[in-house]
């Protein structure tokens, strides 16, 4: 019962739920600032997220008379209890182990396309053509993403059961076991064997996350924001908040893969160091990306996605295979 | 200061801006499209953001001299935005008919059709005056939200 309970006080406190949530925003306010300032523009306050949804707490919530009304509400709360349970199973190294100790990188993956899948959802009960438009372009972009982010995982599992079966075939699927062996013999993103991996990592979040160049599915200017296009208020609040705590998931979920050192042994000072280290991770791959790119056409962004990570990813699969 | 207010001192800072074409000549909406939004004049310092959505918007800018064909789609869109909106009429089209003024195929000015709230006049406006018009639209929306400006 205990064990519930603490459960659900790490999905709803930390490190899911809240402390995702608060850590997200202020990612998402940085992300907003930084790019305007690799645009040489002031940028918004860092507190613009939450000003954000602020404002749409107070505007007005319009259903469309055809859509589905059901699946058209609950879309966002799928989407948003989805993220929130996952930034749970997230370990931030030296602070907290990850909520399930066994396989809780499968259940990661699986967990993962959830806001996707809301936001079809949302799309196609929305009875909007847009909706319908960006509920295709979100499937093609969800294939091309996802196969390369299944061998990323395949190769990190491979290459800790091997050295916890010392050399012999193994997979670990637990992200307890994972970190651990890379405090113990290195970080990942350091063995030449799994740069590929990590590249194809970097190329992976700006297309999980939806952002330029690869807006496809939510591009404002040719399908007026596709699925988004008839959530208002409170709704589009909760997508917003999805958003940000899938930031945090994917960013963290990198941090545990590739680079869980830890400096100290020291709580708050391991944390500030997952926190930097997770910033890191976003500027480069969302902020830096977002700011000098436009956007790619939708059978590019597949043709991308499918030639280049799965390739760099498929070379540290095989790398870690045969070595 | 209970919760509404709060929220609702908050989200004048954040007014999401949509653009909606009443047949103008595409001036204005260069203006509105590159030169309010390059790092010179940049609105993001305002919590402004380009909206595609109707659904999503607070604060409508309108170009162009409502001709005939577009009237009804212009009040259409216009209806999607959920309340509180606040209407900005960008160039002297919408405001007079500007050079199109009696023209047989114009149906403006525009508050023939829809409450203007601000009135932005240039042919094309300077893109100083397009934000000074956003800024205003911001104090209105506070003034309709209930706060004193």
């Amino acid at each position: 019962m205990s064990d519930t309970l603490l459960a659900i006080l790490h999905m709803c406190v930390f490190p899911g739920g809240a402390f995702a949530l608060l850590v997200a925003m202020f990612f998402k306010g940085l992300d907003r600032r930084v790019e305007a300032r690799l645009q040489r523009r002031v940028g918004p306050p860092l507190t613009q997220p939450w000003i954000d949804i602020a404002k749409l707490l107070t505007k007005e919530t319009l259903i469309p008379k055809t859509a589905c009304r059901p699946a058209f509400l609950l879309a966002p709360v799928f989407g948003f209890t989805g993220m929130a349970v996952c930034a749970a199973f997230i370990p931030v190294p030296g602070v907290f182990d990850g909520l399930f100790n066994m396989g809780d990188l499968l259940v990661i993956f699986y967990l993962l396309p959830i806001p996707a899948m809301a936001i079809m959802l949302g799309g196609s009960a929305s009875s909007s053509p847009f909706g319908a438009v960006g509920f295709s372009r979100e499937m093609l972009m969800m294939l091309a993403y996802e196969t390369p982010l299944l061998m990323i995982l395949l190769a990190v599992a491979m290459l800790t059961g091997k050295a916890m079966n010392g050399g012999s075939w193994g997979a670990e699927f637990s992200l307890l076991n994972i970190v651990a062996l890379q405090q113990q013999v290195g970080s990942f993103g350091y063995n030449p064997v799994m740069i590929p991996a990590f590249l194809a990592y970097l190329i992976f979040l700006p297309g999980t996350m939806g952002v330029p160049p690869f807006d496809i599915p939510e591009a404002e200017t040719e399908i007026i924001e596709g699925p988004l296009l008839e959530y208002g208020g409170p709704l589009l609040a909760m997508f917003q908040i999805t958003s940000a705590l899938k930031t945090f998931v994917v960013l963290g979920l990198g941090v545990a893969l590739f680079f869980p050192g830890t400096i100290s042994d020291i709580w708050i000072v391991n944390l500030v160091w997952f926190l930097l280290k997770c910033l890191a991770l976003m500027l480069l791959s969302l902020t830096l990306v977002k700011s000098a790119m436009g956007r790619f056409r939708i059978d590019q962004a597949f043709r991308f996605y499918v030639m280049v990570p799965t390739a760099l990813a498929l070379c540290s699969l095989i790398l870690v295979w045969v070595m | 200061m209970s919760l509404d207010y709060m929220l609702k001192k908050l989200s004048v800072c954040s007014p999401w801006l949509f653009r909606i074409n009443a047949g103008s000549c595409n001036g204005c909406d260069v203006e509105l499209a590159t030169t309010a939004c390059i790092p010179r004049y940049d609105v993001e310092r305002f919590g402004c953001r380009y909206c595609g959505s109707p659904r999503h918007a607070d604060i409508v800018l309108i170009t162009g001299p409502v001709t005939t064909r577009v009237r009804d789609r212009v009040l259409r869109v216009w209806e999607e935005i959920p309340e509180p909106k606040v209407t900005v009429a960008v160039g002297i089209c919408p405001i007079s008919g500007g050079v199109f003024r009696e023209g047989y195929s114009i149906e403006g000015p525009l508050d023939k059709w829809i409450p203007v709230d601000v009135n932005v006049p240039g042919c094309p406006p300077r893109p100083q005056a397009i934000l000074e018009g956003v800024v205003l639209a911001k104090s209105i929306w506070m003034k309709k939200l209930g706060l004193e400006g």
